[in-house]
């Protein structure tokens, strides 16, 4: 999966540029650059407050970094709005979730693909032809490739805001999977789950990665570090807005500035296990 | 409450039979009797004031349909639907009176019809107009902005300006023959009951339609979380906006509709308070449901005419009952809203919902 390093430019899906954010006189991140190889799973930790969301926020355009580009596939997106970088390809889930809470999973499903659909407001209130053949086409294709993946089948007519807050999780990841993105943002996937929904949100999360229908690239935001570890090619490690380091899984483990910042000096990275 | 359960023994085969609107052949057999008597038993039996009882309130579906568009399905808050709904009224109504119409129009009796069109899209252009604050505010404060939409339409442009074309005083009378569809002139309260009936069971089925299709999850979406909506490649200004244009359309439908039942319009058809009481009927009938919509305007329509029916033989104890009417009509509104807040916020529609599951798993409800 890691690209080799001497790997031409085309493998990078997204690209940070000395990206500096500040709210007021609150300096969120400093110049952060990072690059993301096409098919990894990139991961970003570091300590609460560190600006991981922040700059996941940057990533899909919800906050406008003051400084610094933000590259996707090789284009800058400084300027596009949030609905407009989703059209590109990038797609996320949020640390606490953000479904909608009144419509059913499979209707919060069928609202990520929301942008491969195309009927407006007067095809969709005739509702016949192709609008109607469209809405079917696409159900065929959320039934078979996130009910079936994420197994949410039995839940599927059920109101999100009913659901208990693992299968909501799943449901967001769902969602953010219809859009059938290039990047998939997943940030905090695993708070607040237990042992047994961590290990099947790896596992889709693996799937989704390395699967030969999805292969989709990753970047994760995550406190576990036991799964940290073994799912990500790269980790990229934050503290208070600055770049400790890039690097593989076992660079990162054995730096010891992080282990200072973050990782402890115990053997504080299976805390789950 | 968006899915009802499926009785025993009924399952789909494929997704076409899982979108279809009516699931079962005993469902299919209620819709065909409904239609039976709103079509049929309702006109036959039903007298000259029941029927305006009826026309009353489909106007009120129509009125409160965009109403709860923009606030159960969008979570738009809006207080100011009569103006979109004057807006259609005069539209229309100037347009039969004063548009130098072609003579062939007017005697294929084309010319109402149009002007329902012309109306509809006159007042959801109007709507959009008051829903651009929405790009920027919401809640509490949008609320404002829509109330400044009634006062500025209704009590500024049409009673000071509007009102003054032609020189015909504040009311706008419309000559008999005028409200004409194709060689039917609705002239009577049978044929207002017909055009009544067209109108709603189109745009009802329009709405459904929208909300089961892409428009429809956006504007719900919107409504739940709109910052994920965004994440999710929804352009959440623009589909506010339809919303908007969506809910003003069927509100000029509703203005230009009425204007059939009305000899004359005037400004103060269209008061703030009935902006107020769109909001009432769909608080009633349940937030975010068409059923619901349709419930509660059968309710408040039904509840203040019995209201009427009940003071009258009292007036002969307490005569200043009748005088007093108007107040005992909207203290009777306010108990509603308080009484159904408290004891079922979810409306009538939900009720609806229960009982219709109750019968779908008799009688293993579990």
């Amino acid at each position: 999966m890691i690209a080799e390093n001497g790997a031409k430019d085309s493998d990078i899906l997204l690209e940070l540029e000395d990206i500096h954010m500040a709210f007021g006189k609150v300096i969120a991140i400093v110049g952060v650059s990072l690059k993301i190889r096409k098919g990894e799973i990139h991961s970003v930790i570091g300590p609460n407050g560190a600006g991981k969301t922040v700059m996941m926020n940057c990533v899909n355009g919800l906050y406008r970094p003051q400084q610094g580009n933000i590259f996707f596939k090789g284009e800058k997106i400084n300027h596009l709005k949030p609905y407009e970088r989703a059209k590109l390809g990038i797609s996320r889930t949020f640390q606490k979730v953000e479904v909608f809470g009144g419509m059913t999973v499979l209707d919060n499903i069928r609202l990520g693909r929301h942008i491969h659909l195309k009927s407006g407001i007067v095809s969709g209130s005739l509702y016949m032809g192709k609008t109607a053949r469209e809405e079917i086409e696409h159900r065929k294709f959320i039934e078979e490739e996130i009910i079936d993946l994420l197994e949410i089948e039995h839940i599927r007519n059920k109101p999100v805001g009913m659901l208990p807050y693992g299968l909501q999780k799943r449901v967001e990841l769902g969602r953010a999977l219809a859009l059938e993105p290039e990047l998939l943002i997943l940030d905090e996937p695993l708070a607040g789950l237990n042992l047994e929904e961590v290990e099947d949100m790896a596992r889709f999360i693996l799937d989704v990665n390395e699967g030969k229908r999805w292969q989709v690239t990753c970047l994760l935001v995550e406190h576990d570090m036991g799964v940290v570890m073994d799912l990500s090619d790269k980790i990229f490690v934050l503290n208070f807005g600055n770049t400790i380091m890039d690097g593989t899984p076992e660079d990162v483990q054995s730096n010891p500035e992080v282990i200072k910042a973050y990782l402890g000096e115990e053997d504080l990275y299976a805390t789950r296990r | 409450m968006s899915t009802t359960f499926l009785p025993c023994s009924v399952y789909h085969e494929n997704y076409a039979q899982d979108h279809g609107w009516w699931q079962t052949t005993f469902i299919t057999g209620k819709m065909i009797l409904l239609a039976v008597v709103l079509l049929g038993v309702i006109p036959y039996f039903a007298d000259m004031y029941s029927l305006s009882v009826c026309n009353q309130i489909g106007y009120t579906i129509l009125g409160a349909l965009g109403v709860q568009l923009l606030i159960g399905f969008c979570g738009q808050v809006t207080l100011g639907h009569a103006a979109f709904i004057a807006v259609g009224a005069y539209t229309s109504t100037l347009l039969i009176l004063e548009f130098p119409w072609p003579k062939i129009l007017i005697t294929a009796g084309l010319a109402y019809p149009i002007s329902i069109l012309v109306a509809a899209i006159v007042a959801g252009l109007w709507s959009v107009l008051f829903g651009l604050p929405s790009a920027r505010v919401k809640g509490f404060y949008l609320i404002l902005t829509t109330m400044a939409a009634q006062f500025i339409t209704v009590d500024f442009i049409i009673t000071q300006y509007v009102s003054q074309i032609g020189g015909r005083g504040q009311a706008f009378s419309l000559p008999p023959g005028t409200i004409k569809i194709g060689p039917w002139v609705i002239d009577n309260d049978l044929k207002v009951y017909y055009l009544m009936l067209v109108l709603v069971i189109i745009c009802v089925i329009g709405i459904i339609n929208l909300l089961r299709s892409r428009s429809g999850r956006a504007w719900v979406a919107i409504r739940d979380n709109d910052i994920s909506a965004e994440v999710m490649g929804i352009n959440v200004v623009w589909y506010k906006l339809m919303a908007f244009f969506v809910a003003g359309f069927i509100g000029g439908i509703a203005g230009s509709f009425w204007i059939s039942n009305l000899a004359a319009i005037s400004p103060e058809h269209f008061p703030w308070f009935w902006s107020l009481w769109l909001v009432g009927v769909i608080l009633i009938g349940g937030v975010g449901s068409i059923h619901g919509t349709v419930f509660g305007s059968i309710f408040m329509v039904v509840v203040i005419e019995l209201l009427q029916l009940a003071v009258i033989p009292l007036a002969d104890i307490y005569p200043k009952l009748l005088i007093d009417f108007l107040f005992i009509k909207e203290a009777a509104f306010g108990l509603a809203i308080c009484a159904f807040m408290i004891f079922e916020p979810n409306g009538l529609a939900y009720r609806w919902w229960q009982m219709k599951n109750y019968f779908n798993l008799w009688p293993f409800s579990y």
